[in-house]
């Protein structure tokens, strides 16, 4: 909140120009919950596991964030970020939300970040552009958000939207392994869901694997290096098909927590937590709750523009311009 | 304030919460580089169509029923969005130009909208931009921002007036507001009452006279109010045998001869009328229709041969000559028939005594007309008698009674309160008002208010809460649960 007010109190600008938002299409988020494109040099087996509802319940909790691009100023970019915990006790679903908190990123204070990265273990070799920085400050509220549940919840299932991979810019190994080692110690389990995947076997995607699985099951992605490079694998790879549809998903279980358990926090999950098209409910929410609809980045906008005195002003549009109807294409 | 659109002569203006904009509300659009403005009226205020407000809606409603949360907003960025949310489109219908600071009907131009300053402006500031009442004010009530709303008697001088809405909402206490102020100004009116409603116009609401005690006059037919037959014309009594008696061709021939004769003589009573029909040489049937007519105008009561207990018609407007008054000829209680023999009776003289300059003009009121008067006086109303000084105002809670070119003719109209899409549609047909206005705004028009339309108000139509009036009201629906509520309370206390 602090790197907030402080990006956002050194903006010299008169104007914001705010991003172009297609009418009728709310923007999508920005984080990529990256999969690391990891080659399986030795792939072995699938073994499918049999799955059962546990009638053991306990507490679901998900975490997801968003960010958003709002505009920019003569001297940088405006983003936004908003973190969502979405959890569900006694059949109850609750939700606390943190944000939106708008944030100018400048080539000034780009160090001033940098080194809230660095307090946090995140990779700093090589500076990020600016653009960068809007999604590498949304993972590392995802992060916080991730240690504030792993330090406080016992003996839950935690959720994560994403994977499980380390060694990346925004997934430190150190921080990782320190967020999954405070959740195990409080007899939590971390199960990370990943929407997409780039993980591909004999040439198939992963997930296309389960097309013909009977759910509830997990298929057990045998032979998996462990690392390629500074890229770690923290979890065991899965794919999870939890209820009947056409949908599954990559799962990673912490590595370290032994694999009868690891797959008993699923059946927990499936005994706990509503399901639909095999995702969980509470995840759902809690990117529901993140996400930024168009009306918010216009109220964000306006935000903006009220507190700090600046103008809004459209700049033509350089493809619009000139390919007109035929300009529509993506940006860059 | 925003400019969004215009389409015609309709112009969508995007607006916040805060500029707290209704229907019937005025706006000028100003462009200051062309030193033009555009005068338009909100006719419906709308939400303003936003990108992500159907998926913010669908989220807010998973909260309300089935999720519990909290928002950490520290930095009160939820408020900008919730305002955002609330933004508003208003609808508005373009009423004119204003350029150096004169009226022109022409919309064809688009202000700049970027640059076009647009302010709300009260309904007087606007009359004043236009150039306003002049003369004889008549107090109608107070608009939305609570200044007075003044029409001039000129503009209900040598005009038609339709008076309409559902019942309950306050047409006749305005038709009734109306009659004083013409009578102010000295003006005759005559008032053509269906349920005995004006009778205590003289008459303060504690019950004492007021300021018009002397210049209302309540005629009764059958009470005060009867004439005798050497008082009547010829053509007068014509209409009664033809259009209240339904009296064939052949028999009104003979009737005519009749008349035509006994007047030769002088003076003729009833009971003279009885005898010639019963001593006339004509077909048993013409004289068994001239009897059951006879039977129908002596039962009537209206007719007298009393000389002294008579009114002469002629001299009943010489009351009201010289400070102006009001004739109210109750209907309350009197059979269709009779009704109809009284009406054509008081319209027919009326209209003599116009012809013959005998009265200047006369403003006639008629509530519910469609029950009294029959389809063809309509357009004689409308058309003719208007040209002889007979201005007409209909009070009715049932526009479709009313024929369309009357609507298409109408100068004024004073609409109350409709719900019904069929009565809306009807009342649209008048020709000062575009339909999208009357149906958007008289559906939401509360009880005691109205929409002005038409020359009245300057073609810019208005909305008025009729101001209340200091008279004895007659005229209630009596009921039955009143008393028995009273009763109740009653027996609450005392048990």
């Amino acid at each position: 909140m602090e790197l907030s007010l402080n990006s956002m109190k050194n903006i010299e600008s008169n104007y914001l120009q705010p991003t172009e938002t297609p009418i009728n299409q709310p923007p999508t988020e920005h984080i990529e919950n990256a999969t690391t494109i990891l080659g399986i040099q030795h792939p072995s087996t699938i073994k499918t596991i049999r799955l059962e509802h546990s009638l053991d319940e306990k507490t679901v909790v998900a975490v997801d964030v968003s960010s958003i691009r709002i505009g920019e100023t003569e001297t940088g970019e405006l983003c936004a970020i908003r973190g969502a915990i979405a959890w569900r006790e006694k059949n109850r679903y609750k939700y606390q939300r943190m944000g939106p908190f708008p944030f100018h990123i400048t080539e000034q204070n780009k160090k001033e970040i940098y080194k809230l990265f660095r307090n946090h273990s995140f990779e700093t070799s090589e500076a990020p552009s600016i653009t960068n920085i809007q999604a590498r400050i949304g993972n590392l509220l995802e992060r916080w958000l991730q240690l504030g549940i792993s330090c406080s919840a016992y003996d839950t299932i935690i959720l994560w939207d994403g994977s499980m991979t380390a060694g990346m810019a925004d997934s430190p190994v150190d921080e990782m392994s320190r967020l999954l080692e405070i959740a195990r110690n409080r007899l939590s389990v971390v199960l990370a869901f990943s929407k997409n995947t780039t993980l591909r076997f004999s040439g198939h995607k992963l997930t296309d694997y389960a097309k013909k699985a009977e759910p509830p099951c997990l298929l057990q992605i045998n032979g998996f290096p462990l690392f390629s490079g500074p890229v770690l694998l923290l979890g065991e790879v899965y794919v999870a098909k939890l209820t009947p549809g056409v949908c599954s998903f990559r799962l990673d279980i912490d590595r370290k927590v032994p694999r009868e358990r690891g797959i008993e926090a699923v059946q927990s999950l499936l005994g706990s937590d509503l399901l639909v098209q095999s995702y969980p409910e509470t995840l759902r929410l809690a990117h529901i709750f993140s996400t930024f609809t168009a009306t918010e980045v216009i109220g964000i906008q306006r935000f903006i523009a009220h507190q700090y005195g600046l103008k809004i002003v459209t700049r033509p549009n350089v493809r619009r311009l000139l390919f007109g109807p035929f300009g529509k294409g993506a940006e860059g | 304030m925003r400019l969004y659109k215009k389409e015609g002569n309709s112009l969508q203006i995007l607006s916040s919460p805060e500029d707290d904009m209704e229907k019937g509300d005025y706006l000028l659009v100003e462009d200051t580089n062309l030193n033009r403005k555009l005068i338009t009226q909100v006719i419906d205020v709308q939400f303003a169509s936003v990108p992500g407000l159907l998926e913010e809606l669908l989220r807010d409603s998973t909260t309300e029923e089935q999720v519990y949360g909290e928002n950490f907003d520290p930095l009160g960025v939820s408020s900008h969005i919730n305002h955002i949310q609330d933004s508003r489109m208003l609808i508005c219908k373009i009423r004119g130009t204003i350029v150096n600071d004169k009226l022109h009907a022409n919309s064809s131009w688009l202000p700049c909208r970027s640059k076009s300053g647009i302010t709300k402006i009260s309904f007087n500031s606007l009359l004043e931009h236009v150039g306003g009442n002049n003369g004889l004010p008549i107090n109608v009530g107070e608009t939305k921002d609570g200044s007075p709303l003044n029409i001039t008697a000129h503009d209900l001088d040598g005009r038609l007036n339709i008076i309409t809405g559902k019942k309950g909402t306050g047409k006749s206490h305005l038709s009734k507001l109306l009659v004083l102020g013409l009578v102010d100004y000295g003006a005759t009116v005559v008032v053509l009452d269906l349920n005995g409603e004006y009778a205590g116009l003289g008459f303060s609401a504690n019950g004492g006279g007021n300021q018009y005690s002397g210049r209302v006059h309540v005629l009764t037919p059958g009470a005060n109010f009867r004439v005798s037959l050497s008082q009547t014309w010829l053509n007068v009594m014509l209409k009664i045998m033809i259009h209240a008696l339904g009296l064939p061709g052949t028999s009104t021939r003979e009737f005519k001869h009749i008349w035509k004769s006994l007047s030769q003589q002088g003076r003729f009573t009833l009971q003279d009328l009885g005898e010639a029909i019963r001593r006339c040489s004509c077909n048993m049937h013409v004289r068994d229709a001239l009897f059951s007519r006879y039977h129908s105008l002596a039962n009537s009561g209206f007719f007298t041969d009393n000389e002294e207990s008579a009114a002469d018609f002629g001299k009943l407007f010489e009351k009201t000559k010289k400070d102006g008054g009001a004739l109210v000829i109750n209907l309350k209680d009197i059979s269709s028939v009779d009704r109809q023999i009284v009406l054509e009776y008081t319209l027919g003289n009326l209209v003599n005594l116009l012809n013959q300059w005998k009265i200047k003009s006369v403003f006639l009121f008629a509530e519910e007309a469609h029950l009294y008067l029959r389809e063809t006086y309509w357009e004689d109303i409308v058309t003719r008698m208007r040209h002889f000084g007979l201005f007409t105002n209909f009070v009715t809670n049932q526009p479709d009674t009313i024929k369309e070119n009357i609507y298409r003719q109408a100068d004024s109209i004073f609409l109350f309160n409709f719900t019904n899409e069929r009565d809306l549609e009807t009342v649209s047909k008048a020709a000062r008002v575009d339909s999208e206005t009357v149906k958007s705004i008289a559906q939401e028009l509360p009880p005691h208010h109205c929409l002005l339309i038409g020359r009245a108000v300057k073609d810019f139509p208005v909305m008025v809460k009729v101001r209340a009036l200091d008279i004895k009201t007659m005229g209630q629906t009596r009921l039955f649960f009143t008393n028995h509520l009273c009763d109740v309370q009653e027996l609450q206390k005392t048990s």
